[in-house]
């Protein structure tokens, strides 16, 4: 799932969370495919942005990403776990960008 | 450099509701749970003075945090389905998340991911109150905010050294404290009544080994804001990550396999969560 800011829905997009208003009940429910008419009316709402189906679009590069990961562990990689903490984290992170 | 003495890091905490530092909306709510027998009315009536507070918890109910996305219609309904304790520790984390934003960016999003890491293995090792853990997952570091608040030299001191020193920020407190941020939290969680178990998870998740009534609790705890730290989620006052306890993480017989199934989970939730602070 990825989050897509209201001003970019399309219609065809389907709802992979359900679109809440302010008192948390559900307007929309997951799997609602967007149509213009329904488009139009999470714009009158107060939300920025709604998450729909398909894989998210990740800011920071895998590189850097995986850097900051060595980096994090530096100190406690030969501890009992963490080794195994960081190849479980590290193919995580990996499977974003697939 | 002295540390801060004992005494007056407690006085603090005791006398939390005259503090000049604390908004007037935890302020108030303190002053409401401290009581030992407080009623859903009594809460249902505070929130219901502050309809941004109730919404900003109907979110979080309402989220993938916990059990019953969208189907949350009140704060009354959100205590019947998730219990007082539950619904008091989500008023409280929405209270602080200000201060939080304030005073020490990112420990909201470490907060929020440890509570949502904290809830998903509590479910997958069949606890019968994953919501509970949950809840302290997400105010498990509220102890840092009111040192950061009353104490701002010396933790921000503290803080410089786990940097330059590369250790973790619980360690970097000794130097500088009497008691550690996870005590501090322990004796907030006291004064506000909330259940032995939690209390005991707050204070020892740092030290998962001391606990004896709450140890699945802890250990899960402990364990959630280590993977949170590790996925590089938040920022909770070091760049450093702390070591699993190998006895608590034994004792969770988690495998690889799960932890890769939680994150994802957690990926998940958290997307969702990202705006439940905008209400
Ligand atoms: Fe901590
Ligand atoms: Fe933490």
């Amino acid at each position: 799932m990825r989050k897509v800011s209201v001003d970019k829905l399309e219609p065809g997009m389907k709802l992979a969370k359900p679109v809440m208003a302010a008192s948390g009940i559900a307007l929309l429910g997951e799997g609602t495919e967007l149509n213009e008419k329904r488009i139009e009316r999470i714009r009158d709402m107060n939300i920025t942005a709604v998450v729909v189906e398909g894989v998210a679009t990740q800011v920071v590069p895998k590189e850097e990403m995986l850097n900051r990961l060595d980096a994090r562990f530096k100190n406690v990689e030969d501890k009992p776990y963490m080794n195994m903490l960081k190849k479980a984290v590290k193919e995580h992170i990996e499977g974003l960008y697939e | 450099m002295s540390s801060v003495d004992l005494k007056i890091m407690r006085g603090k905490v005791e006398n939390i509701n005259a503090l000049p530092t604390i908004p007037s909306t935890l302020k108030r709510l303190s002053v409401l749970i401290e009581k030992p027998k407080i009623t859903l009315d009594e809460i249902s009536r505070f929130v219901a003075n502050d309809p941004a507070l109730a919404t900003k918890v109907l979110k979080m109910v309402n989220s993938a945090i916990y059990g019953f996305p969208g189907r949350i219609s009140s704060v009354s309904h959100a205590i019947m389905l998730l219990g007082l304790n539950v619904v008091k520790g989500l008023l409280l984390g929405v209270s602080v998340f200000e201060i939080m934003q304030k005073s020490m960016l990112g420990l909201w999003d470490h907060s929020v991911g440890c509570a949502v890491v904290a809830r998903l293995i509590a479910v997958k090792k069949g606890l019968k109150e994953p919501d509970e853990v949950s809840v302290a997952g997400l105010l498990h570091d509220i102890g840092k905010v009111i040192l950061l608040l009353e104490f701002s030299k010396e933790y921000e001191s503290a803080m410089e050294d786990a940097q330059t020193q590369g250790v973790i920020i619980s360690e970097a407190e000794k130097d500088h404290f009497a008691e550690g941020h996870a005590n501090v939290g322990a004796w907030l969680a006291e004064k506000w009544c909330f259940p032995r178990n939690l209390i005991e998870v707050m204070g020892n998740h740092h030290r998962p080994q001391l606990s004896r009534i709450a140890q699945t609790e802890t250990a899960i705890v402990h364990l959630s804001d280590i993977i949170i730290r590790a996925r590089g989620v938040g920022f909770a006052g070091d760049n450093s990550l702390p070591v699993i306890n190998a006895a608590a993480f034994e004792m969770l017989k988690l495998t690889e396999a799960d932890i890769k199934e939680i994150l994802k989970e957690m990926e998940n939730s958290l997307e969702e969560t990202e705006d439940i602070s905008q209400a």
